[in-house]
């Protein structure tokens, strides 16, 4: 069972900080907190800051798949686990990226 | 005992009654799997029928054929009898059927919900085609958009068939997943570890959790629709503070893992056939694993891509818009693994193969044109047109239809035990190729030239005429094609005409049984030490016919198999199987009583049939179990294991948690309404929040306190080897308080037709009073089967059963009793 | 929308034929993989690939580089077509009722059209969309892409034609028996007609 936890962690935790900064960005435009000193709206640095920590609990889980302690034993869980860690970090880079970038709350 | 006689004594424990009877009463894996797949078929040819009249409808403009209030059932119905009716019932019957045969077991983990599953399906699927049959079919279209599908704009009976109907459908693809889920994590041959798992056994796992997380948020769509349009419950209503946006996106929370559910197994067919079809082992087992994980997963972050044109900013569309491009990297990675595979060995033009390569042909475009459609701007223009039903064709007949023709013309001698000797096949293939083509091609040019979806007839000056005829032809040649596959089936059938044992020269187990099928598939289990067992060990079948394996004296008289360690593949339970029962059909058809009492709105029956589902399924648990312990038990080769009566975490315990994994996703996902609303929906805040009542919260605190402390002080005790019924019975008295709790709370909740926020409260309300209930139940026949003296401290399962529920309950009503009062407190 | 007479329409049918020319020859490279696998044993023909390439050359890296850049192409369009402020810019609210389109002008209840849209041509024409009923889609397919009439909700759409003319406008979101019928037509005006149309001449 541990394995199969293992293997689905990674990506299972992209799918819940998804569906969160997806969720965030929902409620973040309903309240339009306006713009911070440095002249970037609040919008962009708290869904920014979202998809940081996204990013980085990703790493701690990657690197928890490459650790002895956490990892699985050699073989084909091991390889497969730190297969989805790749997805589950990749997948947060990927699909986040907008918050850098695209137009926040609709014109 | 030589193998004959074991042949005959396992037949006689594991077959069904003979004759049509036996159809009633089957739970065998073997029998149903073949009864899904039949009904699918034949879902599949009206479907097909329907598909053929939307042709005929579209071939000239100004068609009189049909007029719109027919042709709106028939795309309506076309869509939903090939997605619920045929799709995932076919993807069902053939992983029944397959499974444990792959496995090396003799069959899934609940034979009875195997069976239960089937006629609910049965069943569900009658109701809508007898509304199909008396022209009050859904008209609506197949993702039933409210308000459309409201009472305001759609009064008649139709759209209820839908949403009554196919949620009934869905307690099919529900129990099929609980119960994948848990064959392919315990039941194996011994030896086979995760790893050792056949690659078709890894796509179902994966497709049996994205099933029990995609469906629930459908399912709970469907009953908050069918509650605003019965009793005026306004979740969709903008003008009392619904939204018709929950609906999309329950929907499509839904709608999209779907389309991966349908693909993943046909893909875990296209990764088992293809390799032999090559003779070699398949690329990159690992990555192709990976690669499913990561598809399952991801396909869960996309759903929003079917809302690009509603109006959500920019930011949420590139998120939905990066998740659905990535999407296709795992997708890449199966497809080169596969066309790796065709490098590495010496690939032949069997009829199996035939159809694969139709599937790469086909599954590529519609893989690419879907790309095509995740780029916002483009999807802007092509959304809602013929463009988007021609790709979804290719992605779902390319990726579906053709491997699952490859799967039946590939496991045709498995189950008939005869080869083919007329070359229809071929035939039949290069017709449904070119037709399929011609009909879809054709298709997305003319939805580039604006031609909307779901129109049922066009002017001669909008230029489609000469596509859509030419679109016509293909489908009606396609048809004829597909008729061919079913005359050669049914020959195929009809004429004895003996096949080798492993005519493709395979290597997993499902080979290895007798020809034909065998209603016990092993005489004994084999141990298993690689992904080929049979190319390791040619003359495994004869080993296990003999009796070599594991159970193999079949001295008990029992349905006997093995539950095994996840990891490990080391036999760890003994599984004693029930024998053929009529329960599941007679549950299904009450079952059925109470949806249809809803669907006529005659709710006076609706009570009795609910009190009748619980006596039933009373009966059904109490069945199982033992009054006596047995002490661990011989399984041959000196290894002695437990039953699963003494054992403390027996099928039900796996199942229970694999059941409340749904579950969750069904209570999360109305969570998830509940805020949406709050936040997207115009009509909030609602005229008032809910008075906390201070009576209610300790009542409910106080009752679940005592029902989750009750059943985890009756677990320890057990163990101890004292008696636990005070405990017991502290816990009942407990859950009853509980359901006093969510009655009252029901009793003060605001009228519900008045504003989505009240329906919201009533909603949460009733799934607290349904689960308070349910885990009463649960502990009262804890203390009916303790009174019984069917537990014992070596027989503690069934209180690990109850326990899991109790913890579920605890749960549950803490974030029940915050989202009722917390906005009262705090506003 | 092969057709196209608007800005945004103009970037999304370019879209569509980089696109398409990409993916041709993508299908054409996977086609040929493909058959080449059923090149006879030993010919030499091709050198046979580790498992190395297959998964991670053609499976992980090939289709990354295409998705990634065209996903930056299609939000970078997606962006530029972002109904955004400017002086330039005319406000047309449109609602959609089973089964027809009434147009209103400059917030004025009383200056409203039914079931024809008139428009500045040259110029960005902002709609806000909704709904007095069912769903409908604003879609005026030689112009730009569609956007939904939602109840409760007003979306707005930028849209713009090139040059004065007359543009079939569609609604592209089932709606029930006269779905089939539910058009509307856009007129595009130049600067002088469009001022006499502003001034209640038509």
């Amino acid at each position: 069972m541990k394995d199969v936890l293992r293997i689905l962690i990674s990506p299972v935790v992209w799918l819940a900080s998804f569906s969160a900064v997806y969720a965030l960005h929902g409620f973040v435009c309903e309240l339009d907190p306006g713009n911070s000193e440095i002249g970037i709206s609040w919008i962009r640095i708290v869904l920014v800051a979202a998809f940081l920590f996204a990013a980085a609990l990703q790493i701690v889980l990657l690197t928890l798949m490459y650790s002895p302690r956490f990892g699985s034993a050699p073989g084909f869980a091991r390889s497969v686990s730190r297969a989805s860690g790749w997805v589950g970090l990749v997948a947060t880079v990927w699909t986040l990226f907008p918050t850098l970038a695209i137009s926040t709350c609709a014109g | 005992m030589n193998a004959l006689a074991r042949h005959r004594k396992l037949t006689a424990i594991w077959s069904s009654e003979p004759g049509w009877k036996g159809w009633f009463s089957t739970v065998n894996h073997s029998d149903v799997g073949r009864m899904f797949i039949v009904t699918a078929a034949f879902h599949f040819l009206v479907g097909g029928i329907l598909a053929m009249l939307i042709r005929a409808q579209l071939a000239t403009p100004h068609s009189a054929f049909a007029g719109p209030e027919i042709y709106s059932q028939l795309f309506t119905m076309h869509g939903t009898i090939m997605m619920f009716l045929f799709a995932i019932p076919m993807i069902e019957g053939l992983a029944i059927y397959l499974l444990p045969k792959m496995l090396g077991t003799r069959d899934l983990a609940y034979p009875r919900l195997t069976a239960y599953g089937y006629w609910c399906y049965f069943f569900g699927g009658a109701m809508l085609l007898i509304s199909l049959l008396f022209g009050i079919a859904p008209d609506s279209g197949w993702f039933m958009y409210p308000p459309l599908t409201g009472r305001i704009h759609s009064p008649g009976i139709n759209t209820d068939f839908w949403l009554i109907g196919i949620t009934f459908v869905e307690i099919s693809a529900i129990c099929a997943a609980v119960e994948f889920t848990v064959s392919i994590l315990k039941y194996r041959a011994p030896g086979m570890t995760l790893a050792k798992m056949p690659v078709f056994a890894w796509y179902m796992l994966v497709v049996s959790l994205m099933i029990l997380t995609g469906f629930p948020p459908l399912i709970l769509g469907s009953i908050l629709l069918e509650l605003e349009r019965a009793f005026g419950m306004p979740f969709f209503q903008v003008e009392l503070g619904g939204d018709s946006l929950l609906w999309q996106h329950l929907f499509w929370l839904f709608g999209h893992p779907e389309v991966y559910i349908i693909f993943l197994p046909a893909a875990g067919m296209v990764s088992t056939i293809l390799p032999v079809m090559s003779s070699t082992t398949l690329l990159g087992y690992r990555w192709v694993v990976a690669a499913a994980v990561a598809l399952a997963i991801l396909s869960f972050g996309l759903w929003v891509h079917h809302m690009f044109t509603t109006g959500i900013p920019h930011m949420g569309l590139a998120f939905f818009s990066a998740a659905s491009t990535l999407v296709a990297v795992p997708t890449a990675v199966q497809v080169f693994a596969w066309i790796g595979t065709m490098w590495k060995g010496s690939p032949t033009l069997r009829l199996p193969m035939l159809h694969i390569l139709g599937f790469f042909v086909t599954f590529v475009i519609g893989g690419l044109t879907g790309v095509m459609v995740a780029v916002v701007p483009f999807d802007w223009q092509v959304h809602d047109t013929a463009f988007v039903t021609a790709h979804l064709h290719y992605v779902l007949f390319g990726g579906f239809v053709f491997p699952v023709l490859a799967g039946i013309y590939y496991w045709l001698p498995l189950v008939t035990g005869n080869r083919r000797f007329f070359r229809l096949g071929e035939m039949a293939f290069a017709l449904i190729f070119l037709g399929f083509h011609v009909t879809f091609l054709a298709m997305h040019w003319v939805g580039l030239m604006g031609q909307r979806r779901r129109i049922s007839t066009y002017l001669p000056e909008d230029g489609w005429t000469v596509i859509n005829l030419i679109s016509s032809v293909g489908g009606f040649v396609m048809a004829f094609g597909l008729t061919l596959v079913l005359i050669g089936i049914l020959l195929n059938l009809a004429v004895r005409h003996r096949a080798r044992r492993n005519p493709w020269r395979s290597g997993t187990l499902e080979w290895a049984i007798p020809r034909p099928s065998a209603a016990y598939n092993f005489a004994s289990l084999p141990q298993v030490n690689s992904r080929e067992p049979l190319w390791d060990n040619p003359v495994l079948p004869a080993e296990l016919a003999r009796g070599d394996g594991y159970l193999g004296d079949a001295a008990t008289g029992r349905r006997e198999s093995l539950m095994v360690d996840i990891a490990t593949g080391k036999p760890e339970q003994l599984v004693i199987y029930p024998a053929n029962t009529r329960l599941p059909v007679i549950l299904a058809a009450v079952t059925g009583v109470f949806f249809v009492s809803l669907l006529v709105k005659i709710y006076v029956i609706t009570p009795f049939a609910i009190a009748a589902v619980a006596a039933l399924g009373w009966r059904w648990v109490w069945q199982l179990g033992s009054r006596q312990d047995l002490g661990d038990q011989p399984i041959g080769h000196g290894v002695l294991i437990p039953p699963i009566a003494e054992v403390s975490r027996p099928p039900g315990w796996w199942g229970s948690v694999f059941l409340l994994v749904a579950n969750a996703t069904l209570f999360g996902s109305l969570l998830f309404g509940y805020a949406f609303l709050w936040t997207i929906a115009p009509g909030w805040p609602p005229p008032a929040f809910m008075e906390p009542s201070l009576p209610t919260m300790l009542a409910a605190a106080g009752g679940v306190m005592l029902a989750a402390g009750g059943t985890a002080i009756a677990v320890r005790k057990n163990q101890n080897g004292s008696n636990p019924a005070v405990a017991i019975s502290a816990a009942l008295t407990g859950a009853l308080g509980l359901v006093v709790a969510f009655a009252m709370m029901l009793w003060n909740a605001p009228p519900a037709a008045e504003h989505a926020y009240n329906a919201t409260i009533v909603v949460l309300g009733s799934y607290g009073l349904f689960h308070a209930t349910l885990t009463s139940l649960m502990v009262l026949f804890l203390l009916a089967r303790q009174r019984a003296g069917y537990i014992s401290q070596r027989r503690r399962g069934e209180l690990s059963i109850v326990m899991v529920w109790a913890i579920y309950l605890f749960v549950v009503t803490g974030l029940i009793i915050l989202a009722v009062y917390l906005p009262g407190l705090v506003g | 929308m092969l057709d196209p007479a608007g800005p945004a329409a103009h970037s999304i049918a370019t879209l569509w034929w980089v696109m398409l020319i990409t993916f041709t020859v993508i299908f054409v490279f996977v086609m040929a993989l493909l058959a080449l696998a059923f090149r006879p044993a030993g010919s030499g023909l091709v050198p046979a690939f580790a498992e190395k390439v297959w998964i991670i050359g053609l499976g992980l890296v090939f289709p990354a580089v295409i998705l990634l850049g065209l996903l930056a192409y299609g939000l970078w369009i997606g962006e530029r077509l972002m109904p955004r402020a400017g002086a330039e810019v005319t406000r047309i609210e449109a609602e959609a009722r089973s089964w027809s389109w009434r147009f209103t002008y400059g917030g004025d209840a009383s200056r409203t059209t039914q079931n024809v849209l008139h428009i500045p041509a040259g110029r960005p024409v902002d709609i806000a969309i909704t709904t007095a009923d069912v769903i409908h889609s604003f879609w005026v397919p030689r112009l730009a892409g569609k956007l939904d009439a939602i109840p409760g909700h007003i979306n707005v759409l930028r849209i713009e034609a090139d040059i004065p003319g007359s543009y079939a406008g569609l609604s592209a979101e089932f709606s029930g028996n006269g779905y089939d019928n539910h058009r509307f037509t856009v007129i595009a005006h130049g600067p002088e007609e469009w001022q006499r149309f502003l001034e209640g001449d038509q």
